[in-house]
């Protein structure tokens, strides 16, 4: 009996009961999907290099690629070679690798993929499926992997490290943190959003609950009572959150695996698990429990003193602090942490301000420059905001996030974009086969007549010292990039900073850095640096910084006429315009003189598609991600705004009782939810701009090593602005029916939502 | 029919209640004058609230006809007059309930302003209206902030403030103690005679009818 009692509430408005379920079921939806496709990546890289550490290839030294018939003959030879066939399917499928597990059992316990024979579905999968893959037209390479220390390799193989990209370590770790913090920041809207619809629907039970205990039921009975409803409403919603975050993360799974592919190239996107995510279950029942019972928890003056005039200074403090160390923080952990201050003071601060600001242009009594319709309004403003405080905020945040990301997304899109114009200047690229002569194609290349301009790039490592170091400083390893000749390709480079005429003094023996190296090493323009390349040590000066939207790793680029004899070149290639020349002609006769049939040209074009689709995939999660998490907020203002908007609906049925017409009542109405919703916006706009800075300008350097420009898409708050609109717009349709035509004079007993 | 404010003919409303057409009005007809005061009274559920309702426009009447300060409304059709009691209701007519008559978000002074407003009376005398019904010290204060007696006075200057033609009062005082109540019916009373006025009062309470000119008793037949 006193059970039905209790949730008789329900009975009467099922709509509250309805909003909370929907928001918990929502929340762990966006939760448990971002939660499936982070760790999926996490477990991705570590396979991946799991997978490919200390591991080599063979390759032949005549320069042609590996073929089974290799295999064959090295394993007969006594070589524990395995084979390693990747297939490029085309979008949104990706890559495969087809591995041997009997072949792999050579190399003991770790075969990538797993113990031999045990192959996990996609990526990995058995090589005879592969090649069946393959063979229906399908882009493939075989690799040979071989062990480290084979020192039985016949002379016409030699091995190579098995790397198919740059080391991604750095570049991983950052990727994944940054996933982390948009977990955390939907985790945190996610609790404010259920917090806020299970504080409204209590609110509206204050009375019955009251009544409840006047007819003898003890508090503490009430109170288990709201949280034995609460663990039922959490345990029934949560499961359909996780099977529909399971399914979100299917969805986005495929993208995110291109992202993987394109950024790292790992081709280990395991895909989707099969089992519920328990762990994010347990995340979101404990989140639920939390938010919604932290006021038992909390005493009741730190509650009082959240919106009081100190705690609004307090807040104040903390944005302060936030900002303060965001801008001084030495290292990624503390922005982040700095970060989380600055929503957790903007959060505190916002409705209190909106809300003061709301009052004060309502104008006074006195004031006769309002009208007293439009300072009813405002007033009605003023309320909403401090009564929806928490929708509010989050969907602030929300706003912000993807306000932010959009902003990080197109700048870095245009900025690499225009750094890939620019280096991209050539019409072709030809890759120097493995084991050939890169000086035979260079002399074949000058004495072309009618070819364009053209430049070989030499890629390595070397190491740099600062040049007052003394040897005592540590010596770190930088990439290496010598190009040479240096002609009107790299002209137009656009450098970050340099000395007059650049080139031509790179090409007397300046060096030019990469901005990584300038901000890490904190070098500048005229500074000096000991360069350690092979056995042979130069003292050079910084002639310019250079952009590089690449990995975090620091670079020097120098004249190829400064590589010494000892130089051991990791990957070389050429630039080339062709001039009055055809391309066909001049890979011929490169080919010739390389005495291979398989030379690699790629022309700008495929590239730059290349390049679009990477940048492309890369940020499809975090758009993503920041878009549902916006829907999911304006759902939950819209809920709350509905909801809200009921218990004051009497007062808009005042105003009819006081004989403004229909039409004027749904006008004021209808400005009211627009005002609140673009209030909102508004208020989210120096967040999301704040936030675009933390991203290009101090996220992006420590984590990647490079800044972006700070840039604003003014097109796009435009676009927020009419979302926000349409949100305010439909709460105001969904009210409308409750005040279409005269309605009677309510009972005293109905009255609610008198708060101001 | 010279100095009538209010009119009615016929006066019919029924409801449907558990599948059963129950009759709450039937046949009524009355007229108030300028400066007149009608009580009506009668059990709960006779029909005294909806009789009110009837008389601005917020219900549709099944039979007859309603005259208010010259304006005819009959049983037909609901969307034609709606304008024209939402115009009698802006300017004409003054509605008083038991409480929540006043915008919680609004001082008692705006709340009066807002009124007038509506009612098209120039700005300026509100809160000569606190004052006279002795809540002038309160005016800056907002509805939760002051007693449901001051709550009550300053309703009926939101009232008096659009100077009607006509106050429907629909329990005024039922939520007030005695001695409070006594004091805001004085006030009621005083400025409807003051303002020459109609009013059509609907109570439970005996004393407080006994005050109006004439008295309609809706349990009695007829």
């Amino acid at each position: 009996m006193l059970v039905r009692a209790f949730i008789s509430h329900y009975r009467r408005h099922p709509f509250q009961l309805l909003a909370l379920a929907l928001m918990i079921t929502l929340a762990t939806m966006l939760w448990t999907g971002v939660t499936v496709l982070t760790d999926q990546a996490r477990n991705s890289l570590f396979q991946s290099e799991e997978a490919v550490a200390a591991r080599v290839q063979v390759v032949r030294t005549d320069g042609q690629p590996v073929t089974v018939d290799d295999f064959a003959w090295l394993r007969m030879a006594g070589v524990c070679v395995a084979p390693w066939l990747e297939v490029q399917r085309p979008p949104p499928e990706g890559r495969v690798i087809g591995i041997d597990p009997l072949a792999l059992g050579c190399f003991g316990e770790s075969a990538p993929g797993g113990e031999a024979g045990d192959l996990d579905g996609e990526p990995f999968m058995d090589i005879s499926e592969a090649a069946m893959l393959s063979a229906k037209g399908a882009d493939s390479q075989l690799y040979l992997l071989a062990g480290t220390d084979d020192e039985s390799l016949p002379e016409t193989y030699a091995l190579k490290d098995f790397s198919l990209s740059p080391p991604t370590g750095e570049l991983a770790d950052s990727f994944l943190l940054n996933l982390d913090a948009l977990s955390l920041l939907v985790l945190l809207i996610t609790g404010l959003l259920v917090r806020s619809v299970h504080r409204l629907g209590l609110a509206q039970r204050r009375d019955s609950l009251a009544l409840l205990h006047r007819f003898g039921v003890p508090r503490r009975r009430v109170r288990q009572l709201l949280v034995l409803e609460l663990m039922a409403l959490t345990a029934l919603c949560v499961l359909p959150g996780l099977w529909l975050g399971a399914q979100l993360a299917g969805v986005l799974g495929g993208g995110f695996g291109q992202a993987l592919d394109n950024l790292f190239d790992v081709a280990l996107y395991a895909g989707s698990d099969e089992s519920l995510p328990w762990r994010a279950a347990g995340v979101m029942v404990l989140l639920v429990l939390a938010v919604c019972l932290l006021d038992w928890v909390l005493p009741r003056r730190w509650q009082n003193a959240a919106s009081s005039g100190r705690g609004l200074r307090v807040a104040g403090l903390v944005l302060l602090a936030g900002l303060t160390g965001v801008v001084l923080a030495p290292g990624l952990g503390w922005v982040f942490a700095g970060t989380a201050l600055v929503f957790a003071g903007a959060g505190w601060l916002t409705p209190a301000l909106l809300a003061m600001m709301a009052q004060r242009l309502s104008g006074s009594a006195s004031d006769t420059g309002v009208s007293p319709l439009l300072g009813w309004r405002r007033r009605e403003l003023a309320v909403m905001f401090r009564q929806l405080a928490l929708p509010v905020v989050a969907l602030q945040f929300a706003v912000a996030t993807v306000l932010a990301v959009q902003a990080l997304v197109t700048t870095f899109e245009n900025t690499f974009d225009d750094w890939l114009a620019q280096r991209l200047e050539a019409e072709f690229y030809v890759e120097v086969p493995v084991g050939a002569d890169a000086e035979l194609g260079a002399a074949q290349l000058r004495e072309l007549e009618g070819i364009g301009p053209w430049h070989r790039v030499t890629r390595g490592e070397a190491s740099i010292s600062p040049a007052d170091n003394d040897g005592k400083g540590a010596v770190t390893p930088v990439d290496l990039f010598a190009l040479g000749p240096v002609g009107e390709l790299v002209a137009d480079w656009t450098l970050l900073e340099s000395s007059a005429r650049p080139w031509q003094q790179l090409a007397q023996g300046g060096v030019m850095i990469n901005e990584q190296l300038a901000r890490r090493q904190n070098l500048e323009v005229g500074d000096t640096l000991d360069v350690t390349i092979a056995d042979t040590d130069i003292r050079v000066p910084v002639v310019a910084v250079y952009a590089d939207y690449g990995r975090p790793a620091g670079e020097v680029l120098i004249h190829r006429a400064q590589l010494p004899e000892a130089f051991s070149a990791g990957f070389e290639s050429f630039s080339v315009n062709p001039g009055e020349r055809t391309m066909a002609e001049i890979s011929d006769r490169l080919a010739d003189v390389w005495d291979t049939s398989n030379l690699t040209v790629r022309d700008n074009a495929s590239i730059r598609a290349l390049a679009s689709r990477v940048f492309g995939q890369t940020f499809l999660l975090t758009r993503a991600i920041s878009l549902l998490t916006l829907v999911l907020a304006a759902v939950a203002l819209l809920i709350m705004g509905w909801v809200f908007f009921t218990t004051r609906a009497w007062y808009f049925q005042l105003l009819a009782v006081w004989g403004l017409p229909a039409t004027m009542l749904r006008r004021q109405l209808q400005r009211l939810a627009v005002t609140l919703t673009l209030s909102v916006t508004a208020a989210a706009l120096p967040l999301g701009i704040w936030l675009t800075w933390v991203l290009v300008s101090r996220i992006n350097p420590l984590a990647f090593g490079w800044s972006l420009p700070m840039a604003v898409y003014p097109m796009f708050w435009l676009e927020l602005g009419l979302v926000a609109a349409g949100i305010g717009l439909v709460i105001a349709r969904l009210m409308r029916r409750q005040l279409e035509g005269p309605t009677p004079l309510p009972p005293a007993s109905r009255m609610t939502g008198a708060e101001r | 029919m010279p100095g009538c404010v209010l009119a009615i003919e016929g006066l019919g409303k029924s409801f449907i209640s558990g599948g059963q057409n129950v009759p709450v009005l039937a046949g009524l007809s009355l007229a108030v004058n300028e400066g007149e005061s009608l009580a009506v009274m009668g059990r709960s559920g006779s029909g005294k609230s909806t009789l009110l309702n009837l008389l601005c426009g917020l219900e549709t009447p099944d039979t007859g006809r309603i005259t208010i300060v010259g304006e005819s409304f009959d049983h037909h059709g609901k969307s034609g007059p709606d304008d024209r009691w939402g115009e009698l209701r802006r300017r004409s007519i003054g509605v008083v309930f038991q409480e929540a008559n006043l915008m919680p978000a609004l001082s008692l002074l705006e709340n009066v302003r807002l009124r007038a407003y509506l009612a098209d009376q120039p700005a300026g005398g509100e809160r000569q209206w606190l004052e006279r019904l002795g809540v002038g010290a309160e005016a800056d204060r907002y509805p939760d902030q002051v007693s449901g007696g001051q709550a009550q006075r300053a309703a009926l200057a939101m009232v008096f403030a659009m100077a009607p033609a006509l106050i429907l009062a629909d329990e005024p005082t039922g939520s007030l103690d005695r001695h409070t109540a006594d004091e805001v019916a004085d006030c009621l009373f005083a400025m409807q005679r003051d303002n020459g006025c109609a009013l059509v009062l609907a109570t439970h309470d005996a004393e407080l009818a006994g005050r109006c000119d004439h008295l309609l008793d809706l349990t009695q037949p007829g």
